[in-house]
């Protein structure tokens, strides 16, 4: 408690938005406020590609904890950022399954590529790299995670069209993979919407 | 007696019994499943409508007769589970959906909420129902983005359906869910993680007893399950129990879903009868290897693997079977592990998976699995290890067995154990020679 | 519920975990998560047992065993962590076997992989949980070859704690600590997995409670930065004794080394302070050592204070004090003396003829209330009231109060002591928050606490009860006087009066008023509470019920300085900081002092002489309830200092006559006479003496005091030592002014700017502490013994900034 020092002093990021804070907490019951503490964290992070102390301190104060239990929480998940990632965050799972379709090459190549290496962001802000564990695309691996999408049995080629794509900022939203039973029984009805087929495809 | 057992129809176990059909994923895939439009024209919610109409307890009996034990992996019995719940009081009840599907080698989660939401969503109804639960919780793994914003538009369209809220599809029960996202921890698919998770905590694995049934979400008495036991629970009640367990084997009814990733021609999750064959998995449906194979895990990485012979193949995909050959069906992620993988390394992968995983609660978990095992896999890998440190590795494996507070350690020792019971010879050439049996290679294909 | 452990079989209540169950049969585990007093949680994994138990057939018959016919006992089939699991009948435990021992030495082993093993430099060393686990657990080597995990060593979580992340073991108490017994989570684990280690970003862990983890941390990661390096744990004299810090009769353990304290732990006390003390009591010990210490006799010789022999000094008071008529003479002490220094400063004015005899501070109404709560009644109490600050005036009733929230029954003691793993108890434990109502003038950390809160007027305290006396008679009051809803009031009040063991905790406020007083005995009586008066010192309960009290009111200390006594033995008081009084003083015609330090009150003396501090006497002192509790002597060097019984000894040689209470035994007997009890005999836990309960006939001049615009409040740690204790001084800044911001604002006052400010005439040097805690308007300052707890005045406009706070470019 000795002397306070002056931080340059940030707009609370909630303060202009309270239907989306009532929205929030409102999903949740009186006796589990505390349960909001998740999706508040990802409003946050979803704006500023990162939470920040200020925007810890302040969602500990929307719901009557600690800032020491908001880091405590938000620690403890491997998708929220203390510091922030590249407009294009670049997630390589690296579980088995991907590892067998090529996992450890696609990381390679990215980090060559983009001059920057697991956990790291660009100084342009626009590529970070973060390795991750199976997100759930086994049967289309490899992976690669761009922000919230899946970009999926993402090939030599694939990889390298998307990269161009990041740099020139016209990243399209990414094809559909789906395999197995869902290989349905006659694709070009089932997939009206274009989207590239899923069928087959073997390492 | 044995007029009785000849009377009994035969078991449906193989996908190509001509009784069988895709009933799960049928929607999958196709453009536009995901709608409450096309939910409802494919017959959706008559199930829950149907539920609705007949009592709780008629539900639970129903689902006991189809024999369909939990989905997440542990294959619980799901009827005995709902009946777990306390007698009614003033108390809330909360109905959870797992859908934290993170266990490497399973996906058929991730594909049912992208497209076929409105079949979590009208399990969710059935179960709340028959527990007493007018809350349900879906909490959706964080990185299932696509996947949460499917389900947050199907339940705004129930919303506006009357499907869910006050008086669901015009009966008197009342129902809601919240949809919750997680951020990334494995660990919350550990049902007590979970809750914790939800609550807005560190997804530490809570002590039990007690169970969620007495003290769950909130401390208050919750039914936990999987994504695709809800959406199980919507056939057994549109088909009836009976026509369930036709399907199956003795201790395991009814149809599945079964992943295959790895190096084959087709991988992807099928549907299949409980019973059938890893063969009829992996070579009629999955179209084989793509290069010889050595190993395969049968259900999600932390399953014991089992090596790749004939008489694994043809191993029927039930509990019983699996815990005879020593092993799990978990989820039912087979993972194919080729001939030219260096064991160690794969099993390193998988190690590693569980060391970035361990919650750091328990001494065994954060000691041993996080940070002493990868350690002595790096040294292995990098040819510095000894046939001393296998014997130390195979100790350190014993000490994280059975000890630790939650059974993540146990997932990341049992892989451990088997790949040294059928391929010590790998870990020996490793230490022998300082380089694997089988030499680093690019997987990447162009 | 009998279950077998080993070789032995003990009967123990169901509920019980077999961890206890083990201890209890006379065998061992190691454990380093459970902690008596704390939930267990299963974390460390080190108690592992191979357990079993027989079961019951579907018509509830035991299955028996086709051989021997007895129970078959179906053994769990992973081993079991013995806190986290409850006895069954029948159970059978096996701590002993090779499978057990090797699942141990394995634990022992993955906790020391990461563990630096710098114990020949570790504070720890030699009461280290770890250490001693290690030597009969472990295996003596580490098959692990890498390196360990290296983070920070010398982290400070506050000025008061270090943290030493590489010792860290992870055993969460410190962290379930802060969650479960203060119920403020200022501390957490940060990361996960093997990357977890614990932090805060409260900067300075904000809690009065925040050394008890230095206690509970089983290994040498949680450090009391007074004492780190200051010693080696078997070179400390470790005294069992009672702290006089505040009114609870706290157990404490004085550590001291070549004749100097270097730290204070909790005792435990399972019926007082359990195993917690706040940090006042723990840290506020540093000006014991302070090298401004007074430790010989002075006397005034040319206008200057000499050292001189102690013969010397009291031969020249004895010779002085033959020039007054008793009456004449005052003899004043501190309300933290012991009884037995309060017999010995009666007989010396028996002596002396003077009926001019006080302790001080001491408020007019009486700390015994009529019916008296006990601290354990408090803890399982259904409602509660509080007005005041009782997490700073006696923070242990903070303490029991948030036990009652839990709503858990203290544990029974087994053979080994308090459980260690109590499976009540759980972490996050929801809270009974209805059944607690704390009001006071400004806003205080227990409102946090509290389901119904209420913020009465500066003084309004008599007004509170008179109104609430008024709804329990069925009336109404005006909510401004409430400082609440009279809904939420008639709700309380239904609940006060509904409960079965409801307590009303008053303190200093409502002390600083008779009426105020008599309405809150009134108010308890009209709903039938029991009352814990929170007195101003540690002893005020027992010189209040032995009669250290002044014959007739004109008597009183406040008198006595006013010039009521023409000579004035004082102990450990400093009135002489009001000049009004020092000019008096100055013309004294005697004023002999005892004291520690020189005070302003010395400076005037003819005599000084040196007095023991609270850590360096035996004697006997009772706390808030009425308990009479044993305080011991640590061995302390402090030089020719003595208490008020060595006073009266030298005195009473000078005199040539033996005083009753010349020394602690002498003034025992005496007691013995009039308590009927002997202290001597008094066990550690101590114990209760029926007493006659004494009205106090006589009362305390009242200050004259402004209302609505300031207070004097009680605070955790003693403003008179605040200088001296370096510790405490970095972490609280200095002696708060606190006010509004509002009032900052328009007096143009920073927060941390140092200001000289007039309270009751008194000037101070306090520091600014802005905070909304005040209602804009108020302000307050930190109570000292002269210049209790209560309304005062403060001579905002006359205030002198001194120091303005640092500023920033």
């Amino acid at each position: 408690m000795s002397a306070q020092l002056e931080l340059p002093t940030v707009a609370p990021f909630f303060a202009d938005k309270p239907d989306l804070l009532v929205e929030i907490l409102g999903r949740y019951p009186d006796y589990g406020r505390r349960s909001a503490l998740m999706p508040l964290l990802w409003e946050v992070q979803r704006a500023e590609r990162h939470v920040g102390e200020a925007r810890i301190a302040e969602i500990a104060d929307i719901l009557g904890l600690r800032a020491t239990e908001v880091k405590g929480v938000m620690s403890f998940y491997s998708t929220y950022h203390e510091h922030p990632v590249g407009a294009y965050h670049l997630q390589i799972c690296a579980t088995l399954s991907c590892s067998l379709a090529g996992a450890d090459e696609l990381y390679d190549y990215l980090s060559e590529e983009t001059g920057v290496v697991n956990g790291e962001t660009d100084r342009e802000g626009r590529f970070s790299i973060q390795k991750v564990e199976c997100l759930g695309s086994c049967g289309s691996a490899p992976v690669l995670q761009i922000n919230d999408d899946y970009y999926e049995r993402v090939t030599r080629s694939r990889c390298a069209a998307l990269l161009e794509a990041m740099r020139a900022d016209r990243l399209e939203a990414p094809w559909r993979e789906r395999s197995g039973d869902t290989d349905v029984a006659d694709p070009v009805a089932a997939r009206a919407d274009g989207s590239p087929s899923g069928t087959g495809g073997a390492p | 007696m044995s007029d009785a057992v000849a009377d009994r129809p035969k078991p449906i176990v193989s996908r190509f019994d001509p009784r069988f059909e895709v009933t799960l994923y049928r929607h999958v895939g196709v453009a536009g499943s995901h709608t409450l439009p096309y939910y409802r024209e494919h017959g959706g919610y008559e199930a829950a409508k149907r539920a609705l109409t007949t009592s709780p307890s008629a539900v639970i009996d129903e689902v006991k007769t189809s024999g369909l034990r939990g989905r997440g992996g542990a294959g619980f019995p799901t009827g005995i589970k709902w009946s777990f719940m306390p007698p009614a009081d003033e108390r809330q009840r909360f109905i959870v959906c797992n859908a934290d599907e993170s266990e490497p080698g399973s996906f058929k989660d991730r594909y049912f909420m992208e497209d076929d939401p409105h079949q979590v969503i009208e399990g969710m109804i059935i179960a709340g129902f028959a527990i007493g639960a007018t809350r349900g919780v879906l909490y959706v793994r964080g990185e299932y983005y696509l996947a949460y914003e499917r389900l947050r538009e199907a339940i705004a369209a129930c919303h506006a359906e009357g499907i869910l809220g006050r008086g669901v599809l015009g009966s008197s029960f009342d129902f809601d869910i919240i949809l919750h996202r997680g951020a990334g921890a494995y660990i919350c698919g550990e049902e007590t993680a979970l809750m914790n998770s939800f609550e807005g905590l560190r997804a530490n694995p809570r002590l039990k007893p007690p169970f969620p049934a007495q003290a769950g979400v909130y401390g208050l008495p919750s039914t936990i399950n999987n994504v695709e036991t809800f959406a199980s629970v919507v056939h057994i009640m549109a088909k009836g129990g009976a026509w369930y367990a036709a399907m199956g084997t003795d201790d395991s009814k009814g149809t599945k879903l079964y992943q295959v990733s790895g190096p084959v021609a087709r991988p992807g999750v099928y549907e299949l009868p409980m019973g059938a064959t890893f063969r009829e998995l992996i070579f009629d449906l999955a179209g084989g290897p793509t290069m010889p194979a050595k190993a395969f895990i049968p259900g999600g990485s932390s399953t014991p693997m089992l090596p790749w012979t004939d008489e694994t193949l043809d191993l029927p995909m039930d509990y019983g079977s699996m815990a005879k050959a020593g092993t799990m069906l978990g989820t039912g992620g087979v993972i194919v592990i080729p001939e030219a993988k260096c064991m160690v390394d794969a099993i390193y992968n998988i190690v590693r998976f569980y060391a970035h995983e361990s919650c750091g609660k328990c001494t065994p978990c954060r000691e041993g699995v996080a940070t002493w095992l990868p350690k002595m896999y790096q040294k292995l890998l990098a040819g510095l290890g000894t046939r001393e440190d296998l014997v130390v590795m195979e100790d350190m494996v014993r000490n994280m067995r059975g000890t630790a507070f939650c059974p993540l350690a146990d997932a990341c020792a049992m892989p451990v154990q088997a790949s040294f019971k059928y391929f010590r010879h790998e870990y020996e050439h490793l230490v022998d020679h300082g380089e694997p049996l089988h030499a680093r290679r690019d997987w990447w294909s162009a | 519920m009998k279950v077998t452990v080993n070789d032995v079989e003990v009967d123990l209540a169901p509920g019980t975990s077999a961890i206890d169950a083990v201890f209890a049969a006379g065998y061992d585990v190691p454990y380093f998560c459970s902690q008596e007093y704390m939930s267990p949680v299963g974390a460390c994994r080190m108690c592992l047992a191979k357990v079993g138990a027989p079961r019951k057939d579907r018509d509830g018959n035991w299955i028996l065993d086709d051989e021997t016919g007895e129970r078959t006992i179906f053994a769990f089939p992973a081993l079991l962590a013995t806190c986290t699991s409850a006895l069954s009948e029948g159970m059978v435990i096996d701590t002993l076997s090779e499978e057990v021992k090797h699942a141990q030495n394995g634990m022992i082993e993955f906790t020391l992989i990461n563990h630096p093993l710098d114990c020949p430099v570790c504070d720890k060393g030699g009461a280290c949980e770890l250490q001693d686990r290690s030597y009969e657990y472990g295996s003596g080597r580490s098959r692990f070859e890498f390196t360990k995990r290296h983070q920070e060593k010398h982290h400070p979580l506050s000025d008061l704690i270090t943290l030493d992340r590489e010792r860290c073991i992870h055993c969460k108490r410190c962290v379930r600590y802060f969650e479960e017994v203060p119920g403020d989570e200022v501390l957490d684990f940060i990361d996960r997995g093997g990357h977890t280690y614990i932090g805060t970003v409260e900067h300075g862990l904000p809690s009065n409670f925040t050394g008890n983890i230095t206690d509970i941390c089983p290994v040498g990661a949680l450090l009391d930065a007074t004492s780190r390096f200051r010693g080696r744990n078997w070179e400390y004299d470790h005294t069992a004794s009672v702290s006089l810090d505040d009114a609870s009769g706290s157990a404490v353990v004085v550590d001291a080394r070549t004749g100097r304290i270097e730290r204070i732990k909790a005792g435990l006390h399972p019926e007082v302070n359990k195993s917690w003390i706040d940090d006042g009591i723990r840290f506020g010990h540093e000006y014991t050592a302070d090298p401004e210490r007074i430790t010989r006799p002075l006397l005034r010789k040319d206008g200057e204070l000499v050292e001189v022999p102690w013969p010397e000094a009291a031969a020249f008071v004895a010779e002085r004090l033959k020039e007054f008529s008793g009456k004449d003479v005052g003899v004043c002490i501190r309300a933290d003396a012991t009884l037995e220094e309060g017999v010995a400063a009666l007989a010396l004015a028996e002596h002396l003829g003077t009926g001019q005899v006080d302790h001080a501070p001491r408020y007019g109404p009486t700390v015994m209330p009529p019916a008296q709560a006990t601290l354990q009644e408090l803890a399982v109490s259904d409602a509660i009231f509080v007005v005041g600050d009782v997490s700073e005036e006696v923070p242990a009733v903070d303490l029991r109060i948030k036990d009652a929230l839990r709503g858990v029954t203290p544990p029974p003691l087994l053979p080994h002591g308090v459980p260690i793993a109590d499976l009540r108890l759980k972490e996050r434990m929801p809270r009974k928050r209805e059944i607690l109502c704390v009001a006071a003038p400004y806003r205080v950390d227990l409102m946090r606490h509290a389901g119904t809160v209420a913020r009465y007027d500066v003084g309004g305290e008599e007004t509170l009860f008179r109104g609430l006396i008024a709804i329990a008679e069925g009336g109404s009051a005006d909510e401004r006087v409430l400082g609440m809803t009279l809904a939420a009031a008639k709700a309380f009040v239904d609940r006060l009066r509904a409960a079965k063991k409801a307590v009303i905790v008053t303190g200093g406020f409502v002390l600083s008023s008779q009426a105020a007083a008599d309405a809150a005995e009134r108010f308890a009586r009209a709903v039938g509470a029991r009352q814990l008066v929170l007195g101003p010192m540690a002893n005020a309960y027992g010189l209040e019920a032995i009669g250290v009290l002044p014959s007739h009111a004109r008597y009183d200390y406040a008198s006595m300085v006013a010039g009521g006594a023409k000579a004035l033995l004082i102990s450990n008081l400093d009135p002489a900081a009001d000049p009004a009084v020092a000019e008096r003083l100055a013309e004294s015609r005697l004023l002999v002092v005892h004291d520690m330090f020189m005070t302003a009150t010395a400076r005037l003396a003819h005599v000084v002489l040196p007095a023991k501090s609270g850590f360096e006497k035996d004697g006997t002192v009772v706390n808030l309830e009425g308990r009479f509790m044993p305080v011991r002597a640590a061995p302390v060097d402090a030089g020719e200092a003595v208490d008020v019984t060595g006073l009266v000894r030298e005195l009473g040689l000078a005199f040539g006559v033996r005083i009753e209470g010349r020394s602690v035994r002498s003034a025992r007997r005496s007691l013995r006479k009039t308590l009927g009890t002997d202290l001597e005999e008094l066990t550690g836990l101590g114990a209760f003496v029926a007493l006659p309960r004494r009205r106090v006939a006589v009362s305390v001049a009242a200050r004259p005091g402004v209302r609505g615009r300031a207070l004097r409040v009680p605070t955790m740690v003693r403003q008179e030592y605040l200088l001296r204790n370096p510790h405490l001084l970095a972490t609280l800044g200095g002696p708060a002014l606190r006010l509004h911001p509002d009032d900052a604002r328009t007096r143009a006052l920073s927060h941390d700017d140092e200001v000289t400010v007039r309270v009751d005439g008194v000037p101070r040097r306090l520091r600014v502490y802005v905070t909304d805690a005040m209602p804009s308007g108020v302000v307050s300052v930190p109570a000292l013994p002269d210049a209790p707890a209560g309304p005062a005045d403060v001579d905002l406009d006359g205030i002198v900034v001194e120091r303005r706070r640092l500023e920033v470019a």
